[in-house]
C-alpha cells in the first residue's frame, strides 16, 4: 500500500499530459509527439538502474521472481559442419564433373545442395554474400570475419583454381534452384551475353563499394532466392525471386550468368584453372594436361552434335579460317582500344565519383544527417523515428554532419574505384572481342562453363568411353 | 618440323603465363586469408538488440524475414516495479483497470497480468503470442522502470548475414554479438557502475574547464 | 505431361491464395487495427462512468444513456480485437501451410515438366552452316556494339543520378554551430540584466535624454501583443520578448532598426480538457521570466512549465514541458544559456518533497543533460553564470542557501546558508564577491571558492568561512543589486537607493527617490540608470571616488519620462535603450541615422 500515492500521482499527471496528443493522433496513439515525450523528467530514455521510478518490491507472500528464458543460439559446431559439408560437396562435384562425367550425378548433387544449403540452412551464409563480409573486414578494423564465412568464401575459389566452376555446377543452392526449373531453354544470342554480363560486374562493384563503406550488404538484401529457402519473406523480394525463377524456366540460370557477383570472380579464376571441363573425354586426364600438349586433332571429331546442347551458351565453335584475309582494320581497332582503355577507365571512374550524392544515401548515417538537416532547415515536415532517436541521444548535429561528410568523402573515393573498375572491365571486354583467338575444336568456354555436364552425353566419344568402361 | 616447334614454343609461353598467373592468384588468396584470419574474432557472430539504445519503434515486428519476427519482448523481473497500473500492459489511458481488450496495449494479448500480493502484480509475456512490436516496451520505458525490452530470440533467429531489421533500425540498437554473450539483458550493469558510466559520458560530452576529478561523481 | 499440367495449375491456384492471404494481412489487417485504435480513443474521449481508484474524483457520473453507449462500444472493441487476433493467427498459419503446399506442387510440376521435356527431346541434328567466318565476324561486331551500348546506358544512368542534387550539410541552413564567444556576449544583451545578469552595460554611448510624451529621443515604439513582466533581450539587430495571458503564450522577435515585429512564436503545450487554467496574480503575471539567447536561438520559459526554443527565423526548434511549477506567487526565474546548456532554476514549494532543482537542457535538442536537486523551497530569483578564478559557476539564491554549481555537469561547488524568506532579487558577482539579498533585512557578501572544494571541505559549505561581510539594512524585496566593482547599489521597491562600499560593506549614503521601483538598477559607464514603476528613468552619476572631491553621494544627472508604467528592466545596447512598458516596446536613441 505504501506506494499507492506515488502511482496515483504519476498516473494522474501522465494522463493529463498525454491525452490530448492521443486524441490528435488516432493512427499512432503512442507518444510520437516529442514535446509531450519529454514532459516528465527523463521520459525519452528508459530510467537507469540507479534511477528507477518504482523500487522493486519486497514480497511478503513468498513470491519467487521468475527469471527470463534465454534460448541458446545454434551451436558453433554446426557452423563447422556446414563448412565440412561444403568442402565435401565441392570435392564430390569436382569428381563428378571431371572424372565421373555424369550429368545425373551432378544433378543429384545439386538437388542435395539445394535441400541442404538452401532449404535446410535457409541460404545463409552463402559464398556469394561472403564477399561482402571479407570486404567489410578489410576496410573496417573492428569487424572480423567469422572463420566459417571465410571458408565459404575461399573454398569455392580454391576449387575453381584447380577444377573450374565445380561450385556453380552442383554446390551453389542459388544455381541449383535455377538449374532445376530450367525446362525449355531458349538461346540468348552470343553477342548479347557479354553486354548483359556487364551488369554482374556493376553489381560486384556496387556490392564492394557498399560493403567497404559499411553501408549495406546489397547482395543479401536483393538475394532473389533466399526468401524461397525460408518459405517466407518480403513480398517485393518474393515477387522478384518469382520473376527470376519464371525467366529461369526459359533462360538458363539468368542470375548466375548476368547478375551473380561471385560468378564473375569465379569466371576469371576458371580461365586459369588447372583442370577444366571438356566436352570430349580424354583431355581431363591429368597425365595429358601436365605434358602441356592439350588438344590434338583427334580429340574433337567435329561432329557438331554438341553445338546446341549448352543452355548457357558456353560452347565455342572452332574459329573460321582467316588465312588470306585482311585484318588490318581489326589490328587498328585493337590498338585504338588498348590506348583508350585508361581513358575509358578514368572517365567512368569520374562518373562514379559524381554519384556519391546518391550512393552515400545507402549509409544510414548520411540518410540520418540529411534528414536531420532538412528538419532543422524547415524543409521537411515532422520527424522520423531515426531523427527522434538521434535527438534523444543529445549528440550535437555538427558531429553527425561531420560524420556524414566523412562517409561521403569515402564514397567519392570509392566511386572513383567503382567507376574505374566498371570502365576497365568494359574496355577489356571490348579488347577481348576484338582479339582473334584461334580454336580448332568445339570447346567449353573456360569462363562461361558452369560445369553442369549437359554436353557430355552429346559427344560420341563420351559414349565410346562409357562403353569402354562397361566392357 | 619448324612449324611444329613454333607451335610448341607458343604453347609453352602461354602455359608459363597461365601458370604464373595461377600461382599469383593462389598466393593472393593466401595473403587475403592471412590478413582476414589475423583479426582477433574467429567465431561466428549473432544479432542482438541493445535494450538501452532501442527506442521500440516497431520495426522489429515488420522487418524480420520471418513471418513471425524472431524478436520478442522479454521481461527483466528484477527491474520490474510490479506496478498495479503497468503502462506496458495498459494503454496510456485505461478506461478501467481490467484486462479488457479496450484497456490493453498489446495487440496480440501476449501479456498475462496476475495478482501477486497487495499492491503488486506480475506481468508475464506469452512468447508464442508476442510479435515483437514493442508497444509495451515503449510504455514501460516512458512511465515505468523499463523492465520490458526487446531481444532477438536465438531459437528463432536465422542469423542472416545482413539482418533486415538491423538495416531498418532507426536508433542503431542492433549489434553483432559474440556467441558467448548471445543476449544483452537488463539490468546490464550494477547501479554504481551505471552511475559511473553516466558521469563519464557526461564528462566526455561536456568537458569541464577546470580540472574536476572524475571521482567526484562516484 | 498431364501431371505437369495439374501440378502447374495447382501451383498457380496456391500462389493466388497466398497472394490473397498476403493482401489480407498487409492491407486489411492494418485497416482493422486502425479502426480498433479509433474505437479505443473514442471510448477514452467519452466521460468515464465508473471512477476507478486511479482517477479518484476525476469526473462526476454521467447520464445512464452514456453508460450503455460505453458498454456497447466496449463490447464492440473486444469483438473487433478478438477478430483481429484470430485473423492474424489464421493468416500466419495459412502462409506457412500455403508455402509448403506451393513448394510441393511446384516440385511436382517441375518433375513432370522435366520428364516431359526429356521424353520430347529431339536428337541433335546439326544443319549445314552458312559461312562461319561471316557469322563470327558479325557476332563479334554486334557484341562490341552491345557492350558499348551497355556502357552508354550505364553512363546515362550515372549522369541522371549525378544530377540529383546533394544536400549540402556544411552550409547549415539551420542554426549556426557552436556557441557565442565571450566578446559577442559582452556586445549584446543576451538575458535578463544583460551579460552574466549583472545589470552592467559595456557601452558608454547610451542616451541620457528623451521624452515619451513628445517623442523626443524615441526611435520607435511597437505594441507588444500580450503582456508580461519580462525584460527585452537583444542580439545584434533582434530584440526578443515574451508575452502571455492565461490561455496563450508567445515569443516575439522585433527588428532592432525599425521596431517591426519579425515573427511571433506560439508556445502551446497541449491543454488538458477540463483542467482549470493556471491562475496567477498581477504581481508576477503569466510571462515574468525573461528569455535568453545564445546568438543562434532564443529560449523562453513560462509559469506553466512550458519551455520552447526558436531559431532566429522564428522556427520552433523544440518545446517541452517541465510540469507546472508549484510556486506561491507564480514562477519568475529567468533563463541563462551557458555554452550549449539552457539553465533553469526550477525551485518549487515544499522542501520535503524535493521538487526544486536546477535543470540543464541541451539547447539544440531540449533534452535534459543534467539536473540537480536543490534543498530550497520556491524562489523567484534568477541564476547567473560567472567565472570565478577561471572556473565557471552557476550561482543561485534560495532560502536559506546560496549555492554554486558546475555548469558543465551540475555538481555542487559551494553553498552558504545566509538568507531567508521569499528570495526575489537575483545574485550578482562583483569585485570578487557574490552578493545576495534577504528582503527588508540583510545584504550578504560571499567570497566564492574558485577551485572546487566539493569533497575537501565537508561538501563545500562555506557558511562559516566564506561570508566576507554582511550588513543588516532595509534591503530590497524585488530589485536586484548592481555594482561597478567598487560601489554597490541597492534599490528598494519604495524608492530608497542605498550605496555601499564593495570591499567592506560600509554604507556610504542613502537617498529616498520617493517613487516606486520594480525594474532592477543598471550601470552604464559611469552612470546609474533607475527606471521607476511610472516610467521615469533616474540617471545619476557614479562616484566620484577620490577623496579630494569629497565622499560620494547621489548626484542626479537627468530624469526622463516615458509616460507609461514599466515593470521590466531595460536593455542597454550600443547607443540604445530598449524599454518594455506595460503595453509597448520602446527603443530610445539619440541617433536618428538608425
Amino acid at each position: 500500500m505504501r506506494r499507492c500515492p506515488y502511482i496515483i500521482v504519476c498516473v494522474t499527471v501522465l494522463l493529463g499530459l498525454v491525452s490530448p496528443a492521443n486524441v490528435a493522433r488516432a493512427s499512432s496513439p503512442w507518444f510520437t509527439a516529442r514535446p509531450v515525450l519529454s514532459t516528465v523528467e527523463g521520459m525519452a530514455v528508459p530510467p537507469t538502474e540507479a534511477n528507477k521510478r518504482f523500487p522493486p518490491p519486497e514480497f511478503e507472500s513468498g513470491y519467487v521472481q521468475p527469471s527470463p528464458t534465454t534460448p541458446a543460439p545454434r551451436q558453433d559446431i554446426y557452423q563447422y559442419i556446414d563448412a565440412l559439408v561444403l568442402l565435401a560437396a565441392l570435392g564430390i562435384s569436382a569428381y563428378l564433373v571431371l572424372k565421373r562425367r555424369s550429368r545425373s550425378a551432378i544433378f543429384a548433387l545439386a538437388v542435395f545442395s539445394l535441400l541442404y544449403f538452401g532449404f535446410a540452412r535457409m541460404g545463409c551464409v552463402c559464398s556469394v554474400g561472403a564477399i561482402q563480409n571479407i570486404v567489410l573486414s578489410i576496410f573496417d578494423r573492428s569487424y572480423a570475419v567469422p572463420i566459417v564465412v571465410l571458408a565459404f568464401f575461399l573454398l569455392p575459389l580454391i576449387f575453381t583454381l584447380f577444377f573450374g566452376r565445380v561450385f556453380c555446377a552442383g554446390v551453389c543452392p542459388l544455381g541449383a534452384i535455377q538449374d532445376l526449373v530450367l525446362v525449355r531453354p531458349v538461346r540468348v544470342p552470343n553477342w548479347l551475353e557479354g553486354a548483359l554480363r556487364l551488369f554482374a560486374y556493376v553489381y560486384l562493384g556496387a556490392a564492394i563499394l557498399f560493403a567497404a563503406t559499411g553501408s549495406a550488404f546489397i547482395i543479401c538484401r536483393y538475394d532473389p532466392f533466399v526468401s524461397f529457402f525460408r518459405l517466407s519473406g518480403n513480398w517485393n523480394i518474393l515477387t522478384l525471386g518469382g520473376s527470376v525463377l519464371l525467366v529461369s524456366v526459359f533462360v538458363g540460370r539468368p542470375y548466375c550468368r548476368f547478375v551473380c557477383p561471385y560468378g564473375v570472380i569465379l569466371r576469371q579464376l576458371s580461365r586459369i584453372s588447372r583442370w577444366n571441363v571438356t566436352i570430349a573425354p580424354g583431355r581431363q586426364d591429368p597425365a595429358i594436361v601436365m605434358t602441356g600438349l592439350t588438344g590434338g586433332p583427334d580429340e574433337c571429331i567435329q561432329c557438331r552434335l554438341c553445338e546446341d546442347s549448352c543452355p548457357f551458351g558456353a560452347i565455342r565453335e572452332p574459329t573460321a579460317d582467316w588465312t588470306g584475309r585482311d585484318y588490318s582494320i581489326g589490328k587498328k581497332r585493337l590498338a585504338l582500344l588498348m590506348v583508350l582503355l585508361p581513358v575509358l577507365a578514368l572517365s567512368v571512374g569520374w562518373a562514379g565519383s559524381r554519384l556519391k550524392n546518391v550512393t552515400a544515401r545507402m549509409h544510414a548515417t548520411v540518410r540520418l544527417a540529411e534528414r536531420v538537416y532538412l528538419e532543422d532547415a524547415g524543409k521537411a515536415e515532422g520527424t522520423t523515428n531515426a531523427s527522434l532517436a538521434f535527438r534523444a541521444t543529445g549528440k550535437p548535429t555538427e558531429q553527425l554532419y561531420a560524420e556524414a561528410s566523412n562517409i561521403r568523402a569515402k564514397f567519392t573515393l570509392g566511386g572513383w574505384f567503382f567507376g574505374g573498375f566498371v570502365g576497365l572491365i568494359a574496355g577489356l571486354k571490348l579488347i577481348g572481342l576484338s582479339r582473334r583467338v584461334g580454336r580448332t575444336d568445339y570447346e567449353a568456354d573456360r569462363a562461361s562453363c558452369l560445369a553442369c555436364g549437359r554436353c557430355f552425353e552429346y559427344c560420341p566419344k563420351e559414349h565410346a568411353r562409357r562403353k569402354g568402361i562397361e566392357n | 618440323m619448324g612449324e611444329n616447334k613454333r607451335l610448341q614454343a607458343g604453347v609453352t609461353r602461354r602455359r608459363f603465363l597461365r601458370d604464373s598467373l595461377w600461382g599469383t592468384c593462389l598466393a593472393g588468396l593466401g595473403v587475403l586469408t592471412g590478413f582476414v584470419v589475423g583479426k582477433h574474432r574467429k567465431t561466428n557472430t549473432l544479432w542482438q538488440i541493445d535494450p538501452y539504445t532501442c527506442i521500440a519503434c516497431g520495426n522489429c515486428a515488420t522487418y524480420c524475414v520471418l513471418d513471425e519476427s524472431a524478436v520478442k519482448c522479454m521481461h527483466a523481473f528484477s527491474v520490474c516495479g510490479y506496478c498495479r497500473i503497468c503502462f506496458g500492459f495498459f494503454g496510456p489511458e485505461p478506461v478501467d483497470i481490467t484486462e479488457g481488450a479496450e484497456n490493453q496495449v498489446c495487440p496480440t494479448g501476449a501479456i498475462k497480468r496476475t495478482f501477486v500480493e497487495e499492491p503488486y502484480y506480475e506481468y508475464i509475456i506469452d512468447e508464442k503470442l508476442c510479435n515483437g512490436c514493442g508497444k509495451c516496451v515503449k510504455g514501460c520505458n516512458a512511465f515505468g522502470n523499463g523492465s520490458l525490452f526487446l531481444q532477438v530470440r536465438h531459437d528463432r533467429c536465422l542469423n542472416c548475414n545482413e539482418c533486415s531489421i538491423a538495416a531498418a533500425c532507426p536508433s542503431g540498437a542492433w549489434k553483432r554479438v559474440p556467441p558467448q554473450q548471445p543476449y544483452l539483458l537488463k539490468p546490464a550493469l550494477s547501479p554504481s557502475a551505471a552511475l559511473r558510466v553516466n558521469s563519464a559520458e557526461r564528462m566526455a560530452a561536456h568537458p569541464p574547464q577546470a580540472e574536476h576529478g572524475a571521482g567526484n561523481h562516484a | 505431361m498431364a501431371t505437369a499440367m495439374v501440378g502447374g495449375a495447382f501451383s498457380v491456384i496456391i500462389l493466388t491464395l497466398i497472394a490473397v492471404n498476403h493482401f489480407q494481412r498487409a492491407v486489411l489487417l492494418p485497416k482493422r487495427e486502425q479502426k480498433l485504435e479509433v474505437l479505443k480513443l473514442e471510448l477514452r474521449s467519452r466521460p468515464n462512468p465508473v471512477p476507478t481508484p486511479a482517477f479518484a474524483g476525476a469526473s462526476p457520473a454521467p447520464a445512464q444513456a452514456g453508460v450503455e453507449g460505453n458498454e456497447q462500444l466496449t463490447s464492440q472493441i473486444r469483438q473487433l480485437d478478438l477478430r483481429i487476433r484470430q485473423l492474424r493467427i489464421r493468416r500466419y498459419d495459412f502462409a506457412r501451410k500455403g508455402a509448403y503446399l506451393l513448394l510441393a506442387s511446384a516440385v511436382t510440376f517441375l518433375i513432370a515438366a522435366k520428364c516431359a521435356a526429356v521424353f520430347r527431346r529431339k536428337l541433335p541434328a546439326p544443319q549445314p552452316q552458312p559461312d562461319r567466318h561471316d557469322r563470327q565476324f558479325h557476332d563479334a561486331k554486334w557484341a562490341r556494339q552491345a557492350v558499348t551500348g551497355g556502357l552508354v546506358m550505364l553512363g546515362g544512368a550515372a549522369l541522371i543520378l549525378a544530377l540529383i542534387p546533394e544536400i549540402d550539410l556544411s552550409a547549415s541552413g539551420g542554426v549556426p554551430a557552436g556557441f557565442a564567444s565571450k566578446e559577442d556576449v559582452a556586445k549584446n544583451w543576451p538575458r535578463f540584466r544583460g551579460p552574466a545578469g549583472l545589470g552592467v552595460s559595456a557601452y558608454t554611448n547610451i542616451p541620457t535624454n528623451w521624452n515619451g510624451k513628445t517623442g523626443e529621443g524615441i526611435l520607435w515604439k511597437t505594441k507588444v501583443p500580450l503582456p508580461g513582466h519580462n525584460s527585452p533581450v537583444v542580439w545584434d539587430d533582434r530584440v526578443f520578448l515574451s508575452g502571455a495571458d492565461p490561455n496563450k503564450r508567445e515569443v516575439y522577435c522585433f527588428d532592432a532598426l525599425s521596431g517591426r515585429t519579425l515573427w511571433t512564436g506560439p508556445v502551446q503545450s497541449p491543454t488538458v480538457p477540463g483542467a482549470k487554467p493556471l491562475e496567477l496574480g498581477e504581481a508576477t503575471g503569466y510571462a515574468a521570466p525573461t528569455v535568453a539567447t545564445d546568438g543562434r536561438r532564443v529560449c523562453a520559459i513560462f509559469p506553466t512549465g512550458d519551455v520552447a526554443c526558436f531559431d532566429f527565423a522564428g522556427k520552433r526548434l523544440w518545446a517541452t514541458n517541465l510540469g507546472t511549477p508549484d510556486s506561491a506567487y507564480g514562477y519568475t526565474s529567468s533563463l541563462e544559456i551557458y555554452r550549449n546548456l539552457l539553465l533553469i532554476q526550477y525551485d518549487q514549494e515544499n522542501v520535503e518533497e524535493e521538487k526544486s532543482k536546477l535543470i540543464a537542457l541541451d539547447v539544440s535538442s531540449g533534452r535534459i543533460v543534467w539536473q540537480t536537486k536543490r534543498p530550497v523551497p520556491g524562489s523567484w530569483s534568477s541564476p547567473i553564470v560567472v567565472e570565478v578564478d577561471g572556473c565557471p559557476q552557476v550561482i543561485t539564491c534560495g532560502n536559506p542557501w546560496v549555492i554554486a554549481y558546475d555548469p558543465s555537469d551540475g555538481t555542487e561547488l559551494w553553498r552558504a546558508k545566509c538568507i531567508a524568506g521569499d528570495i526575489v532579487p537575483s545574485p550578482i558577482y562583483a569585485g570578487g564577491l557574490v552578493f545576495a539579498i534577504e528582503a527588508y533585512t540583510k545584504l550578504v557578501a560571499i567570497r566564492p571558492t574558485g577551485r572546487p572544494v566539493r569533497q575537501a571541505q565537508g561538501r563545500g559549505d562555506i557558511t562559516e568561512t566564506g561570508i566576507a561581510w554582511s550588513v543588516e539594512d532595509s534591503t530590497p524585496d524585488i530589485c536586484s543589486p548592481v555594482s561597478n566593482g567598487q560601489l554597490l547599489y541597492l534599490l528598494t521597491t519604495d524608492g530608497l537607493l542605498l550605496c555601499y562600499q564593495v570591499s567592506d560593506g560600509k554604507k556610504l549614503w542613502e537617498k529616498d527617490l520617493k517613487t516606486n521601483f520594480l525594474a532592477s538598477p543598471s550601470i552604464v559607464g559611469d552612470k546609474l540608470y533607475l527606471l521607476s514603476a511610472e516610467g521615469v528613468m533616474f540617471i545619476s552619476q557614479i562616484g566620484p571616488f577620490d577623496k579630494a572631491q569629497g565622499r560620494p553621494e547621489y548626484k542626479e544627472l537627468a530624469r526622463c519620462e516615458l509616460g507609461e508604467p514599466c515593470h521590466a528592466s531595460p536593455a542597454f545596447v550600443d547607443g540604445r535603450i530598449y524599454i518594455r512598458s506595460s503595453t509597448h516596446l520602446y527603443c530610445i536613441s539619440n541617433r536618428r541615422d538608425g
